[in-house]
Protein backbone atom coordinates (compact mmCIF):
# COMPACT_ATOMS: atom_id res chain seq x y z
CA UNK A 1 0.00 0.00 0.00
CA UNK A 2 1.70 3.52 -0.80
CA UNK A 3 1.05 6.77 0.90
CA UNK A 4 -0.19 8.32 -2.37
CA UNK A 5 -3.01 6.47 -2.94
CA UNK A 6 -4.47 6.84 0.78
CA UNK A 7 -4.02 11.06 0.00
CA UNK A 8 -1.22 10.64 2.84
CA UNK A 9 1.92 12.51 2.23
CA UNK A 10 5.06 12.39 3.47
CA UNK A 11 6.96 15.74 5.17
CA UNK A 12 10.47 15.73 3.37
CA UNK A 13 11.88 17.31 6.14
CA UNK A 14 10.64 16.11 9.10
CA UNK A 15 9.89 12.62 7.78
CA UNK A 16 6.24 12.97 9.27
CA UNK A 17 2.28 12.40 7.23
CA UNK A 18 -0.33 14.43 6.60
CA UNK A 19 -3.71 14.37 5.07
CA UNK A 20 -3.61 17.24 3.59
CA UNK A 21 -0.96 17.81 1.22
CA UNK A 22 -0.02 20.78 -0.28
CA UNK A 23 -0.62 22.72 3.17
CA UNK A 24 3.15 23.86 4.95
CA UNK A 25 3.74 20.64 7.01
CA UNK A 26 1.86 21.15 10.70
CA UNK A 27 5.28 20.31 12.53
CA UNK A 28 8.00 21.37 10.48
CA UNK A 29 6.59 24.39 8.55
CA UNK A 30 8.48 22.93 5.30
CA UNK A 31 6.28 22.60 2.27
CA UNK A 32 4.68 19.09 1.60
CA UNK A 33 2.99 17.47 -1.31
CA UNK A 34 2.58 13.93 -2.40
CA UNK A 35 5.37 14.78 -4.91
CA UNK A 36 7.76 17.31 -5.35
CA UNK A 37 5.81 19.67 -8.10
CA UNK A 38 7.66 19.95 -11.66
CA UNK A 39 10.57 18.02 -9.83
CA UNK A 40 11.94 16.52 -13.20
CA UNK A 41 11.85 20.38 -14.83
CA UNK A 42 13.58 21.33 -11.69
CA UNK A 43 16.18 18.93 -12.47
CA UNK A 44 17.11 19.60 -15.40
CA UNK A 45 16.86 23.36 -15.51
CA UNK A 46 20.14 23.22 -12.48
CA UNK A 47 21.39 20.40 -15.43
CA UNK A 48 21.62 22.84 -18.13
CA UNK A 49 22.98 25.66 -16.28
CA UNK A 50 25.44 22.80 -14.46
CA UNK A 51 26.42 22.02 -18.16
CA UNK A 52 27.15 25.72 -18.66
CA UNK A 53 29.25 26.24 -16.20
CA UNK A 54 30.94 23.28 -16.45
CA UNK A 55 32.28 23.95 -20.22
CA UNK A 56 34.43 27.10 -18.81
CA UNK A 57 35.10 25.62 -15.80
CA UNK A 58 37.26 22.62 -17.44
CA UNK A 59 38.26 24.90 -20.86
CA UNK A 60 39.50 28.09 -18.62
CA UNK A 61 42.83 28.15 -15.95
CA UNK A 62 41.48 27.71 -12.46
CA UNK A 63 44.77 28.93 -11.34
CA UNK A 64 47.75 31.02 -12.18
CA UNK A 65 51.46 30.67 -10.88
CA UNK A 66 53.68 34.00 -11.01
CA UNK A 67 56.62 33.18 -9.96
CA UNK A 68 60.23 34.64 -11.44
CA UNK A 69 60.42 31.51 -13.99
CA UNK A 70 57.53 33.62 -15.45
CA UNK A 71 53.41 33.19 -14.90
CA UNK A 72 51.82 30.19 -16.10
CA UNK A 73 48.36 29.06 -15.78
CA UNK A 74 46.56 25.75 -15.60
CA UNK A 75 43.53 24.25 -15.81
CA UNK A 76 42.03 21.08 -13.69
CA UNK A 77 43.14 18.34 -16.39
CA UNK A 78 46.90 20.14 -16.22
CA UNK A 79 46.41 20.38 -12.96
CA UNK A 80 46.44 16.35 -12.55
CA UNK A 81 48.72 16.38 -15.29
CA UNK A 82 51.68 18.61 -13.05
CA UNK A 83 50.25 15.89 -9.98
CA UNK A 84 51.22 12.97 -12.33
CA UNK A 85 54.43 14.48 -13.99
CA UNK A 86 55.47 14.93 -9.55
CA UNK A 87 55.03 11.56 -9.53
CA UNK A 88 51.91 12.10 -6.74
CA UNK A 89 50.05 9.09 -8.12
CA UNK A 90 47.60 8.60 -5.08
CA UNK A 91 46.94 12.50 -5.34
CA UNK A 92 46.11 12.65 -9.04
CA UNK A 93 44.37 9.64 -8.76
CA UNK A 94 42.18 11.54 -5.91
CA UNK A 95 41.77 15.11 -7.75
CA UNK A 96 40.84 12.92 -10.88
CA UNK A 97 38.36 11.24 -9.66
CA UNK A 98 36.35 14.44 -7.52
CA UNK A 99 37.24 16.92 -10.29
CA UNK A 100 36.58 14.72 -13.50
CA UNK A 101 34.91 11.56 -13.04
CA UNK A 102 32.43 12.25 -10.80
CA UNK A 103 30.70 15.42 -12.46
CA UNK A 104 30.78 13.63 -15.30
CA UNK A 105 29.58 10.80 -13.93
CA UNK A 106 26.87 13.30 -11.93
CA UNK A 107 25.77 14.77 -15.51
CA UNK A 108 24.90 11.38 -17.18
CA UNK A 109 23.26 9.51 -13.95
CA UNK A 110 21.06 12.27 -13.31
CA UNK A 111 19.82 12.53 -17.01
CA UNK A 112 19.68 8.98 -17.25
CA UNK A 113 17.39 9.25 -14.36
CA UNK A 114 14.98 11.83 -15.15
CA UNK A 115 14.83 10.32 -19.01
CA UNK A 116 13.97 7.23 -17.59
CA UNK A 117 10.92 8.50 -15.64
CA UNK A 118 10.11 10.73 -18.77
CA UNK A 119 10.29 7.80 -21.14
CA UNK A 120 8.81 5.31 -18.70
CA UNK A 121 11.75 3.00 -19.40
CA UNK A 122 11.74 0.00 -18.18
CA UNK A 123 15.06 -0.29 -15.60
CA UNK A 124 15.68 -2.26 -12.50
CA UNK A 125 14.24 -0.02 -9.68
CA UNK A 126 17.06 -0.93 -7.36
CA UNK A 127 19.70 -0.38 -9.76
CA UNK A 128 18.36 3.06 -10.09
CA UNK A 129 17.79 3.86 -6.21
CA UNK A 130 21.49 2.52 -6.28
CA UNK A 131 22.50 5.45 -8.40
CA UNK A 132 20.68 8.08 -7.29
CA UNK A 133 21.78 7.61 -3.48
CA UNK A 134 25.49 7.19 -4.76
CA UNK A 135 25.05 10.63 -6.83
CA UNK A 136 23.81 12.41 -3.63
CA UNK A 137 25.96 10.90 -1.22
CA UNK A 138 29.41 11.77 -3.63
CA UNK A 139 28.62 14.64 -5.26
CA UNK A 140 29.96 17.67 -2.71
CA UNK A 141 33.37 15.97 -3.17
CA UNK A 142 33.79 17.70 -6.72
CA UNK A 143 34.37 20.49 -4.28
CA UNK A 144 37.68 19.52 -3.57
CA UNK A 145 39.83 21.26 -6.24
CA UNK A 146 37.79 24.46 -5.00
CA UNK A 147 39.39 24.43 -1.57
CA UNK A 148 42.93 23.73 -3.36
CA UNK A 149 42.72 26.98 -5.22
CA UNK A 150 41.93 28.70 -2.07
CA UNK A 151 43.95 27.10 -0.19
CA UNK A 152 47.09 27.88 -2.11
CA UNK A 153 45.75 31.45 -3.52
CA UNK A 154 45.64 32.44 0.48
CA UNK A 155 48.63 30.54 1.40
CA UNK A 156 51.10 30.84 -1.28
CA UNK A 157 51.39 35.05 -1.48
CA UNK A 158 55.61 34.93 -1.25
CA UNK A 159 56.29 39.19 -2.00
CA UNK A 160 57.34 39.31 -5.66
CA UNK A 161 58.79 35.60 -5.72
CA UNK A 162 56.45 33.41 -5.59
CA UNK A 163 52.08 33.59 -5.85
CA UNK A 164 49.22 32.08 -6.77
CA UNK A 165 46.06 33.83 -7.65
CA UNK A 166 42.50 31.79 -8.82
CA UNK A 167 41.96 32.09 -12.65
CA UNK A 168 38.29 32.38 -13.84
CA UNK A 169 37.51 28.77 -14.56
CA UNK A 170 37.53 27.74 -10.82
CA UNK A 171 34.43 30.24 -10.36
CA UNK A 172 32.70 28.46 -13.29
CA UNK A 173 33.24 25.19 -12.03
CA UNK A 174 32.53 26.01 -8.54
CA UNK A 175 29.10 26.67 -9.61
CA UNK A 176 28.60 23.93 -11.63
CA UNK A 177 29.30 21.80 -8.87
CA UNK A 178 26.42 23.80 -6.76
CA UNK A 179 23.67 23.41 -9.63
CA UNK A 180 25.26 19.63 -9.99
CA UNK A 181 24.54 19.37 -6.39
CA UNK A 182 20.90 21.15 -7.00
CA UNK A 183 19.82 19.01 -9.52
CA UNK A 184 20.50 16.12 -7.97
CA UNK A 185 18.43 17.05 -5.00
CA UNK A 186 15.44 18.51 -7.21
CA UNK A 187 14.65 14.65 -8.10
CA UNK A 188 11.95 12.94 -6.22
CA UNK A 189 13.31 9.17 -6.02
CA UNK A 190 9.39 8.36 -5.05
CA UNK A 191 8.97 8.96 -8.64
CA UNK A 192 10.56 5.67 -9.65
CA UNK A 193 8.29 3.57 -7.69
CA UNK A 194 5.28 5.39 -9.17
CA UNK A 195 5.72 3.34 -12.81
CA UNK A 196 3.98 -0.34 -13.28
CA UNK A 197 6.26 -2.75 -11.38
CA UNK A 198 8.94 -4.21 -13.63
CA UNK B 1 3.34 23.75 24.26
CA UNK B 2 1.71 20.18 25.14
CA UNK B 3 0.03 18.38 22.23
CA UNK B 4 -2.71 15.96 22.79
CA UNK B 5 -1.67 12.46 21.89
CA UNK B 6 -4.76 10.53 21.84
CA UNK B 7 -8.83 11.81 21.64
CA UNK B 8 -8.17 13.97 18.70
CA UNK B 9 -11.57 13.80 17.88
CA UNK B 10 -12.76 15.24 21.17
CA UNK B 11 -10.71 19.18 20.48
CA UNK B 12 -12.73 22.27 19.98
CA UNK B 13 -13.68 22.28 16.69
CA UNK B 14 -13.47 26.23 16.66
CA UNK B 15 -9.71 25.82 16.99
CA UNK B 16 -9.47 24.12 13.35
CA UNK B 17 -5.27 24.45 13.40
CA UNK B 18 -4.85 22.82 16.62
CA UNK B 19 -7.34 20.25 15.64
CA UNK B 20 -5.46 19.34 12.44
CA UNK B 21 -2.03 19.29 14.43
CA UNK B 22 -3.67 16.73 16.72
CA UNK B 23 -4.97 14.54 13.76
CA UNK B 24 -1.85 14.80 12.28
CA UNK B 25 -0.13 13.73 15.73
CA UNK B 26 -2.66 10.75 15.96
CA UNK B 27 -1.80 9.62 11.92
CA UNK B 28 1.91 9.80 13.44
CA UNK B 29 2.00 7.58 15.62
CA UNK B 30 -0.07 4.83 13.57
CA UNK B 31 1.91 5.24 9.94
CA UNK B 32 4.61 6.06 8.65
CA UNK B 33 5.89 5.62 5.34
CA UNK B 34 8.98 5.36 2.94
CA UNK B 35 10.98 8.52 2.36
CA UNK B 36 12.09 6.70 -0.71
CA UNK B 37 9.68 5.18 -2.53
CA UNK B 38 6.44 5.86 -0.68
CA UNK B 39 5.39 2.22 0.83
CA UNK B 40 2.96 3.20 4.02
CA UNK B 41 3.87 1.02 7.00
CA UNK B 42 2.10 0.68 10.95
CA UNK B 43 4.51 2.31 12.86
CA UNK B 44 7.35 -0.09 14.17
CA UNK B 45 7.93 -0.06 17.67
CA UNK B 46 11.77 0.13 17.24
CA UNK B 47 13.89 -0.52 20.84
CA UNK B 48 17.16 1.63 20.91
CA UNK B 49 19.71 0.16 18.39
CA UNK B 50 16.92 -1.32 16.39
CA UNK B 51 16.86 0.30 12.66
CA UNK B 52 13.37 -0.98 10.57
CA UNK B 53 14.07 -1.03 6.66
CA UNK B 54 11.43 -1.09 3.44
CA UNK B 55 10.16 -4.16 2.49
CA UNK B 56 9.86 -2.70 -0.90
CA UNK B 57 12.98 -0.78 -1.60
CA UNK B 58 15.33 -1.83 1.21
CA UNK B 59 16.33 1.44 2.48
CA UNK B 60 16.59 2.45 6.13
CA UNK B 61 12.88 3.50 7.37
CA UNK B 62 13.19 4.34 10.86
CA UNK B 63 15.92 4.37 13.13
CA UNK B 64 16.43 4.84 17.07
CA UNK B 65 20.36 5.42 17.74
CA UNK B 66 21.27 3.88 21.36
CA UNK B 67 21.61 7.20 23.60
CA UNK B 68 21.55 9.31 20.26
CA UNK B 69 21.05 12.41 22.39
CA UNK B 70 24.05 12.11 24.81
CA UNK B 71 26.52 10.71 22.56
CA UNK B 72 25.84 14.23 19.71
CA UNK B 73 25.59 16.24 22.70
CA UNK B 74 29.30 15.03 24.02
CA UNK B 75 30.55 15.39 20.10
CA UNK B 76 28.99 18.10 19.08
CA UNK B 77 30.68 20.01 22.64
CA UNK B 78 34.18 18.57 21.69
CA UNK B 79 33.30 19.92 18.14
CA UNK B 80 32.48 23.18 19.53
CA UNK B 81 35.84 23.29 21.29
CA UNK B 82 38.09 22.34 18.30
CA UNK B 83 36.14 24.76 15.92
CA UNK B 84 37.36 27.61 18.23
CA UNK B 85 40.65 26.52 17.67
CA UNK B 86 40.55 25.60 14.17
CA UNK B 87 39.37 29.51 13.72
CA UNK B 88 41.70 31.07 16.23
CA UNK B 89 45.38 29.53 16.22
CA UNK B 90 47.75 29.62 13.42
CA UNK B 91 46.29 27.61 10.42
CA UNK B 92 49.62 27.25 8.22
CA UNK B 93 52.85 29.37 7.58
CA UNK B 94 54.58 28.98 4.58
CA UNK B 95 58.36 29.42 4.04
CA UNK B 96 60.37 30.26 1.22
CA UNK B 97 63.82 32.20 0.23
CA UNK B 98 63.16 34.01 3.88
CA UNK B 99 59.51 35.10 2.78
CA UNK B 100 57.45 33.41 5.10
CA UNK B 101 53.67 33.87 5.66
CA UNK B 102 51.11 32.01 8.42
CA UNK B 103 47.59 32.40 8.07
CA UNK B 104 44.63 31.16 10.16
CA UNK B 105 41.89 29.91 8.30
CA UNK B 106 39.64 33.43 8.97
CA UNK B 107 42.96 35.12 7.09
CA UNK B 108 42.67 32.64 4.32
CA UNK B 109 38.50 34.30 3.79
CA UNK B 110 40.12 38.04 4.62
CA UNK B 111 43.51 37.48 2.26
CA UNK B 112 40.71 36.07 -0.13
CA UNK B 113 38.57 38.99 -0.78
CA UNK B 114 41.14 41.68 -0.16
CA UNK B 115 42.62 40.18 -3.65
CA UNK B 116 39.69 40.42 -5.31
CA UNK B 117 38.46 37.01 -5.12
CA UNK B 118 35.39 38.04 -3.36
CA UNK B 119 33.35 34.67 -4.82
CA UNK B 120 36.18 32.19 -3.51
CA UNK B 121 36.32 33.99 -0.57
CA UNK B 122 32.68 33.94 0.25
CA UNK B 123 32.40 30.36 -0.42
CA UNK B 124 34.96 29.11 1.77
CA UNK B 125 33.54 31.47 4.20
CA UNK B 126 30.01 29.70 4.21
CA UNK B 127 31.32 26.35 3.30
CA UNK B 128 34.25 25.76 5.66
CA UNK B 129 32.85 28.69 9.08
CA UNK B 130 29.64 29.58 8.95
CA UNK B 131 27.87 26.58 7.93
CA UNK B 132 29.74 23.58 10.18
CA UNK B 133 29.25 26.09 13.22
CA UNK B 134 25.36 26.83 12.57
CA UNK B 135 25.34 22.61 12.23
CA UNK B 136 27.02 22.46 15.63
CA UNK B 137 25.12 24.77 17.20
CA UNK B 138 21.83 23.28 16.15
CA UNK B 139 22.75 19.87 16.42
CA UNK B 140 23.94 20.61 20.15
CA UNK B 141 20.74 22.49 21.13
CA UNK B 142 18.33 19.99 19.94
CA UNK B 143 20.34 17.63 21.87
CA UNK B 144 20.39 19.22 25.05
CA UNK B 145 16.40 19.53 24.40
CA UNK B 146 15.99 16.10 24.15
CA UNK B 147 18.10 14.77 26.93
CA UNK B 148 16.57 17.66 28.89
CA UNK B 149 12.82 18.06 28.06
CA UNK B 150 10.55 15.31 28.05
CA UNK B 151 7.66 17.84 26.28
CA UNK B 152 7.20 18.06 22.82
CA UNK B 153 9.26 21.50 21.44
CA UNK B 154 7.73 23.02 17.77
CA UNK B 155 9.41 25.79 18.49
CA UNK B 156 13.02 23.75 17.60
CA UNK B 157 11.46 22.59 14.86
CA UNK B 158 12.55 25.26 12.01
CA UNK B 159 15.74 24.97 13.53
CA UNK B 160 15.80 21.03 12.89
CA UNK B 161 15.16 21.93 9.38
CA UNK B 162 17.58 23.92 8.96
CA UNK B 163 20.03 21.83 10.56
CA UNK B 164 19.05 19.33 7.54
CA UNK B 165 19.49 21.86 4.73
CA UNK B 166 23.02 22.58 5.80
CA UNK B 167 24.03 19.20 6.08
CA UNK B 168 25.33 18.55 2.50
CA UNK B 169 26.56 22.02 2.25
CA UNK B 170 28.82 21.72 5.34
CA UNK B 171 31.95 21.13 3.71
CA UNK B 172 35.03 20.95 6.32
CA UNK B 173 36.11 17.69 5.52
CA UNK B 174 35.95 18.39 1.85
CA UNK B 175 38.07 21.29 2.73
CA UNK B 176 41.03 19.21 4.35
CA UNK B 177 41.01 17.03 1.18
CA UNK B 178 41.50 20.15 -0.68
CA UNK B 179 44.21 21.10 1.77
CA UNK B 180 46.44 18.03 1.65
CA UNK B 181 45.95 17.99 -2.29
CA UNK B 182 47.62 21.59 -2.11
CA UNK B 183 50.59 20.49 0.48
CA UNK B 184 51.68 18.08 -2.59
CA UNK B 185 51.51 20.53 -5.15
CA UNK B 186 53.70 22.68 -3.30
CA UNK B 187 55.58 20.87 -1.16
CA UNK B 188 58.48 20.35 -3.47
CA UNK B 189 58.35 24.73 -3.90
CA UNK B 190 58.21 25.56 -0.60
CA UNK B 191 58.44 24.97 3.12
CA UNK B 192 55.12 24.28 5.04
CA UNK B 193 54.11 24.03 8.55
CA UNK B 194 51.20 22.72 9.88
CA UNK B 195 49.76 25.04 12.94
CA UNK B 196 47.37 24.01 15.65
CA UNK B 197 43.96 25.03 13.80
CA UNK B 198 45.21 22.19 10.68
CA UNK B 199 44.37 20.16 13.42
CA UNK B 200 41.83 21.35 14.81
CA UNK B 201 40.10 21.12 11.59
CA UNK B 202 41.39 17.51 11.15
CA UNK B 203 39.45 17.40 14.99
CA UNK B 204 36.87 18.41 13.96
CA UNK B 205 36.16 16.48 10.43
CA UNK B 206 36.24 13.43 12.72
CA UNK B 207 33.84 14.47 15.62
CA UNK B 208 31.59 16.39 13.24
CA UNK B 209 31.23 12.77 10.98
CA UNK B 210 31.17 10.78 14.24
CA UNK B 211 28.34 12.91 15.52
CA UNK B 212 26.62 13.22 12.60
CA UNK B 213 26.51 9.10 12.46
CA UNK B 214 25.54 9.13 15.83
CA UNK B 215 22.29 11.54 16.09
CA UNK B 216 18.98 9.99 16.02
CA UNK B 217 17.30 12.05 12.79
CA UNK B 218 13.90 9.82 13.35
CA UNK B 219 13.75 9.88 17.29
CA UNK B 220 14.57 13.60 17.63
CA UNK B 221 11.82 14.68 15.35
CA UNK B 222 9.51 12.14 17.17
CA UNK B 223 10.67 13.76 20.28
CA UNK B 224 9.58 17.35 18.87
CA UNK B 225 6.63 16.19 17.83
CA UNK B 226 5.38 14.71 20.23
CA UNK B 227 5.48 11.32 19.04
CA UNK B 228 7.21 9.40 20.61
Amino acid sequence: MRAKDQGIALCGSCHSLTKHPDEPCVFCGASVSLRKPNSLQHVWAFWIAGIIAYVPGNLYPIMVTDSLSGTSASTIIEGVAALIHHGSYTVAAVVFVASIIVPVAKFAVIAWLALTIHFQWTVSKKRRIEAYEAIEFIGRWSMVDVFVVAALAALIQVGGLMSIAPGIGINAFALSVVFTMLSAMSFDPRQIWDEPSV
Amino acid sequence: MALHTAGARDTEPEDVASNKRSDAVTLNLRWTACSVCDELYRLPTLREGEVAKCGNCHSVLMTNKTRHAERTLALMFSSLIVYLVAIIYPFMRMDRSGFSNEISVTDAVLILWRNDMQLLSVACALLILVFPLLRVVILSTLATATYLYRRPNLGLARFARLAQILEPWSMVDIFMLGVIVSLVKVGTMVDIALGAAFWGMVALVVFLTLGAGMSCRDSTWRFLRGSR
